[in-house]
């Protein structure tokens, strides 16, 4: 069967949408799946959600494509704090909490790409608490790159004095922490 | 201060016909989410939860010094109340659902809401009118900065601002501009234009109504990526793109004119007529006349008529504000007989309304 909208790859994503009339079957290709969640915006036609989203294109057609729909599928690393596991959170489309991103640290990267065209780091704006933090710890990484550099070129006197530098620059990262704690 | 003015007073800033392109663009919108560090986000928090983020964010809103707001919980208002917050836009649908104890905290002017316990703990809001989104970034920045003093936000070094959902991660920002475009609907040019945006990480919306047509040819143009690119960035590519529409929409209006004047004006008039004689007028027919009507005045085909009396039917044509008119719940067809004569009584066309029967209004 060819994909309904660009006709021209197989159709391999079935999205079941709810409309006014009832549910509606649309079998698209991965690439049109993707993206019909922008340009699904054509008369009578809802856009797709989120949930529906995550569900189908990586739930469905990729992660776990080798399964049956009706089995079981594998629940994936599961959040410490609120329990959501990462199988949950393509059905629901929704983090449970902030520690959710950690427990799926590994899988995020992926969902991010699909859902912005690839991007899967933050490059904006950074909490005012944070700035400081941020430059402390710039600046250990690079004192750490010349101190082993300074090791590999048996200039054991300078890296010496860079060790000196890191510990400073580790303690005042660590007691930016703690001052946090106190506020 | 009481609440109630919020809800009373008709006009909110940004329904004012201003700022730059005012003609096709409506309004510029800002929405930062954010969400506390140590709480469950709120589609999975439990009612103490949701009441000690609201204690929270209510503290850090109070200790801002150049802006003061009223708050509320959505629980505190009636169904009708919560119903006309939304219709001027200044809360989510989603956050008038009285099981999610969410609240919200309005600037006196209504320019900034912040919403709580909506999808994310906090969504700062910034609406202004016309095409200003610089303006209404650095308003919604300030506010977002003056609350990060007295709150920790959930934000994570890789990930950034940590949202509920994952297409809000990142910036947490979704900057919106309303345009009106009757000429690209027209001439079917919006509909290769709207995948074209998308694949720009931007997304083009119109509420549709039972025809093809985008609700009243308007649409809302936002980003749709928030992680990987900077605020500055995301905004810089809104700008460009609606920049790139009005101009097209302008020179659209111009061909129309040149090209069928007189059928371009006889459909404008006769909406016109249909907003100012209709004694029956649903919803989708009035959003239709009324960017008939708009186009007309924008042209200089329809005159006398103000820009913004039309913003303001815009708002007042929606089911809660009738009804909060009226003074009473009134039924689909008894709004539809009061929406005819709220047309015709703010154009000022006929003289006098007739006494209309069986339609008493307070
Ligand atoms: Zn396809
Ligand atoms: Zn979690």
């Amino acid at each position: 069967m060819l994909c309904e909208n660009c006709k021209e790859r197989p159709a391999t994503v079935v999205f079941k949408q709810e409309t006014p009339t009832g549910i509606t079957e649309r079998h698209l290709c991965d690439k049109c799946a993707f993206y019909s969640q922008t340009f699904s915006f054509s008369p009578g036609q809802e856009p797709l959600s989120i949930q529906q989203f995550l569900a189908h294109w990586l739930g469905g057609s990729e992660l776990f494509s080798e399964q049956k729909a009706d089995e079981k599928l594998p629940d994936g690393p599961k959040c410490p704090n609120c329990g959501l596991t990462f199988h949950r959170f393509l059905d629901v489309g929704k983090f449970g909490c902030a520690t959710c991103y950690d427990a799926f640290r590994q899988q995020l990267p992926r969902v991010f790409a699909k859902l912005h065209n690839g991007h899967t780091q933050h490059g904006g704006k950074i909490p005012v608490s944070l700035n400081e933090r941020f430059a402390l710890k710039r600046k250990l990484e690079d004192i750490r790159t010349k101190m082993r550099e300074a090791v590999e070129e048996e200039r054991f006197e300078e890296a010496a004095a860079l060790r000196d530098e890191a510990n400073l620059v580790k303690q005042q990262l660590d007691d930016g922490g703690d001052d946090q704690h106190v506020i | 201060m009481s609440f109630e003015k919020f809800i009373n007073q008709e006009l909110t800033g940004w329904m004012v016909a201003e700022g730059e392109h005012a003609d096709i663009v409506l309004s510029t919108r800002i929405r930062l989410a954010r969400n506390l560090q140590d709480h469950l986000f709120p589609v999975c928090a439990s009612q103490e939860d949701a009441a000690a983020v609201d204690e929270a964010v209510h503290q850090a809103v109070s200790k801002m010094r150049d802006q003061h707001f009223t708050g509320t919980a959505m629980v505190d208002l009636t169904p009708l109340q919560r119903q006309i917050l939304v219709e001027k836009h200044l809360v989510s649908p989603q956050l008038i659902d009285p099981e999610k104890h969410g609240s919200v905290l309005l600037s006196e002017d209504e320019t900034i809401s912040i919403m709580v316990n909506e999808e994310d703990h906090i969504r700062i809001q910034c609406i202004y009118p016309g095409f200003q989104i610089d303006e209404a970034y650095e308003l919604a920045d300030r506010v977002d900065s003056e609350m990060e003093k007295n709150i920790d936000y959930a934000f994570d070094e890789t990930f950034g601002y940590l949202t509920s959902c994952p297409s809000n991660t990142g910036t947490g920002m979704r900057a919106s501009v309303m345009m009106h475009l009757p000429a690209l609907t027209i001439t079917k040019q919006i509909e290769r234009i709207i995948p074209a945006i998308s694949r720009l990480g931007m997304v083009v919306r119109g509420s549709y109504g039972e025809g093809s047509e985008a609700l009243g040819n308007i649409y809302q143009i936002s980003n749709q990526i928030t992680l990987g690119k900077s605020e500055e960035e995301i905004l810089k590519d809104l700008k460009s793109i609606s920049a790139r529409l009005i101009a097209h929409e302008r020179k659209s209006r111009e061909l129309l004119l040149a090209k069928s004047e007189v059928h371009l004006e006889n459909r404008l008039f006769r909406s016109l007529g249909t907003l100012t004689h209709a004694r029956i007028l649903p919803s989708a027919e009035a959003a239709k006349c009324l960017s008939d009507v708009r186009l007309g005045i924008d042209l200089n085909i329809i005159e006398n008529i103000d820009m913004s009396v039309l913003n303001e039917l815009m708002i007042f044509m929606q089911p809660g504000y009738l009804q909060q008119y009226a003074g009473t719940e009134l039924t689909s067809d008894e709004r539809d007989i009061l929406r005819a004569q709220l047309f015709r009584d703010r154009l000022k066309i006929e003289r006098s309304a007739e006494p209309d029967g069986d339609q008493e209004l307070s």
